[in-house]
């Protein structure tokens, strides 16, 4: 199984030779290793390699997940190189924007309608948490397509507020 | 002594006043609005009152409700942590109207230090030092006419003030009229008063405060300094005792701790309070504010002097004599406090509330944590992000620095995002082990700090791991994580910084 990981922004290849628990892989052009892998919890990993011992943490984040391993953290990325033809990977820089809430929360105030006019940086719907107000901005300067936060509502990470095109 | 004592306030504070009072023999009351309701603090205490829906202005912050709870359980006495009612004269007052001991300072008091201008006045009485200011709301014409005679930079602040709400550093004259604005209404809106005051601006000081602690038969001591000088946003988020510039000039200890209790005591304090200072580089010393309650940084104190300052409170409160002399107190070692934040560092420390899936905390030598997080607990959306108060104590510092990083290395909190790998490189960082800190270190700290690189082994575990997590979820169909968009945060090749 070979899989595509782009780790911190660096594009590698992963190549899993033989699973978890006495696993074998090769990560980019590196020697084939062995690791002796355990789950002792959910999201949990730990790695036993060249008679050193390893915990990583994952945690799902959108689009990524993120690793933490002895105090360093890593953004991981994870694709199957095998759908990569489709083109889907590019489809993120269209003319349709989207903006998400970078935080759980819940929507306070809804600045804009569909078909409104905007600016760059013009403030589209307000999130609260935790005392904290954040505005998104509009990143570009176009019209309102679509709005889906609404006043009151509880809105999670990564969620969809609104598009602008 | 007290029987009951009810604590108004949730989170961690109230589940470290709650074991106070279970080693006092002493029965606690929680009170909680509606998303509380399976929060530890409900969970440990003797009995709990619900006091209104979610919002804190419609429960923590109801002082009708507050006291209804405190009769209907029969409490004697109410803690109000720190935040909500803690420095609300009106609650203080509304307490010794009912019958109810507040335990804290009287109304007076509270007033008496409650707004900057009135605390100036009051320090200014005492005799204690106050950075060069006007001790009234100032007009736009005082300002400019301040600012020509003391010269810039001056710092414009609200009367009202706290958490950097309506403050503006000020360089040029040309500045000046739109800075007096702009504060003046963000004052208003934060206060509900527009009212501006002005300081010189002292460069780059270092905050260091004292605790001080009276009874309500005249007597006061103070327990010593907490240097807090790394802040974010105005917002503490490191706190040490002793402070290492103290260490170097121990003549510092009793000047300020002198000034300390002079300036309390201009204003009749009795309870435990902290005077806070600005410190310059030639170590001249300048009264800040004081805060007239227990303070969030409190067990730095408490593990270098051994003392429980939430006892005393409670035994000052029920009218007991301080038992200690200010000779008999001693400072041993040395603590660091880490607060840690349901907020995501990567995300410019945004908050981020949600379920915890899963909690390890650290043990062994030295450590102390004052939280309120379980496995399976839900961090609300409505209330301050503070989610624990990480503490370690050593003999010397150096030794604290370092077990500091490995009990952070320890703790692990899965499910939300919080701010643990955020302290590692400054505990790590020179500067910060020489003792060198003042208020803009973080920021100083940011610019010039160039983050180390994992080793090769570390990218091959992070990226075996995120393999087998990405097949095992999809039963080995992969992809499950479409390719991600260029990363602002990658982009800024800060991708080390918070190891």
């Amino acid at each position: 199984m070979k899989l595509q990981v782009a780790i911190n922004g660096i594009e590698e290849t992963i190549e899993i030779l033989a699973p978890a628990p006495d696993c074998r892989f090769r990560l980019g052009q590196d020697a084939e290793r062995g690791a002796e892998v355990q789950v002792p919890e959910p999201g949990v990993y730990s790695v036993l390699m060249g008679g050193r011992s390893y915990d990583a943490r994952v945690e799902e984040h959108p689009n990524r997940l993120v690793i933490a391993l002895q105090g360093y953290r890593f953004e991981v990325a994870v694709r199957d190189p095998r759908r990569l033809s489709h083109g889907d990977a590019r489809r993120g820089r269209q003319a349709i924007e989207s903006i998400a809430s970078p935080m759980p929360g819940r929507v306070v105030r809804v600045l804009v309608a569909p078909g409104d006019a905007v600016e760059t940086g013009q403030g589209l719907v307000v999130v609260e948490a935790m005392k904290m107000q954040n505005e998104m901005k509009s990143p570009r300067a176009g019209r309102v397509l679509s709005v889906a936060a609404r006043e009151g509502a509880t809105v999670t990470a990564g969620e969809v507020l609104a598009t602008v095109e | 002594m007290f029987r009951k004592i009810l604590i108004a306030n949730r989170g961690e504070i109230a589940v470290r006043i709650m074991r106070s009072l279970r080693e006092m023999g002493i029965r606690s009351v929680a009170v909680f609005s509606d998303v509380d309701r399976s929060s530890l603090h409900v969970r440990m205490a003797d009995e709990a009152e619900h006091v209104g829906p979610s919002p804190s202005a419609e429960s923590y912050l109801r002082i009708d409700r507050i006291l209804d709870a405190a009769r209907k359980h029969g409490a004697e006495a109410i803690h109000p942590g720190y935040g909500f009612l803690s420095e609300n004269a009106e609650f203080a007052a509304a307490c010794e109207d009912a019958g109810i001991v507040f335990i804290g300072p009287s109304a007076q008091s509270i007033r008496a230090m409650g707004s900057k201008t009135a605390a100036r006045r009051t320090a200014i009485a005492a005799g204690a030092p106050v950075v060069p200011g006007t001790d009234q709301a100032a007009t736009l014409e005082d300002v400019r006419g301040f600012a020509r005679s003391h010269g810039f930079p001056v710092l414009l602040k609200a009367v009202a003030g706290g958490g950097g709400k309506g403050m503006r550093r000020v360089d040029t004259e040309s500045e000046l009229e739109s800075a007096y604005r702009n504060a003046s209404s963000e004052a208003e809106r934060a206060f509900r008063d527009p009212a501006i005051y002005v300081e010189k601006l002292v460069e780059n000081p270092r905050h260091i405060e004292i605790q001080v602690i009276g009874d309500r038969h005249g007597n006061m001591v103070h327990l010593g300094e907490r240097e807090c000088s790394i802040q974010r946003r105005h917002q503490k988020v490191m706190e040490e005792c002793p402070s290492p510039l103290v260490v170097l000039h121990p003549e510092m200890r009793q000047a300020m701790g002198e000034a300390a209790i002079r300036a309390a005591a201009a204003a009749g304090y009795y309870n435990a309070g902290t005077v806070e200072f600005l410190v310059d580089r030639e170590r001249r010393f300048y009264f800040l504010e004081m805060n007239t309650r227990l303070q969030v940084e409190h067990p730095v104190t408490e593990l270098v002097t051994g003392l429980d300052v939430v006892k005393m409170q409670i035994e000052i409160a029920a009218g007991a004599r301080l038992h200690l002399r200010q000779e008999q107190i001693e400072w041993r070692g040395a603590a660091i406090e880490c607060r840690i934040y349901a907020e995501d560092p990567y995300n410019d420390f945004l908050p981020f509330p949600g379920k915890i899936t899963r909690l390890e905390r650290p043990l062994g030598p030295g450590v102390r944590i004052d939280g309120c997080m379980y496995a399976g607990w839900t961090v609300p959306m409505e209330y301050d992000p503070l989610l624990a108060k990480l503490a370690v104590w050593a003999v010397r510092r150096e030794e604290a620095t370092d077990r500091m990083i490995r009990a952070l290395g320890e703790y692990d909190v899965g499910g939300i995002r919080t701010n643990i790998g955020f302290f590692r490189q400054i505990l790590e960082d020179t500067g910060f082990r020489a003792g060198q800190l003042h208020t803009g270190f973080i920021e100083e700290f940011f610019r010039r700090h160039r983050p180390p690189l994992p080793g090769r082994d570390l990218a091959e575990v992070a990226a075996l791991a995120a393999a087998l997590h990405t097949l095992g979820r999809n039963g080995g169909g992969g992809d499950s994580h479409a390719a991600p968009g260029p990363d602002p945060w990658l982009a800024a090749g800060r991708s080390g910084l918070l190891r």
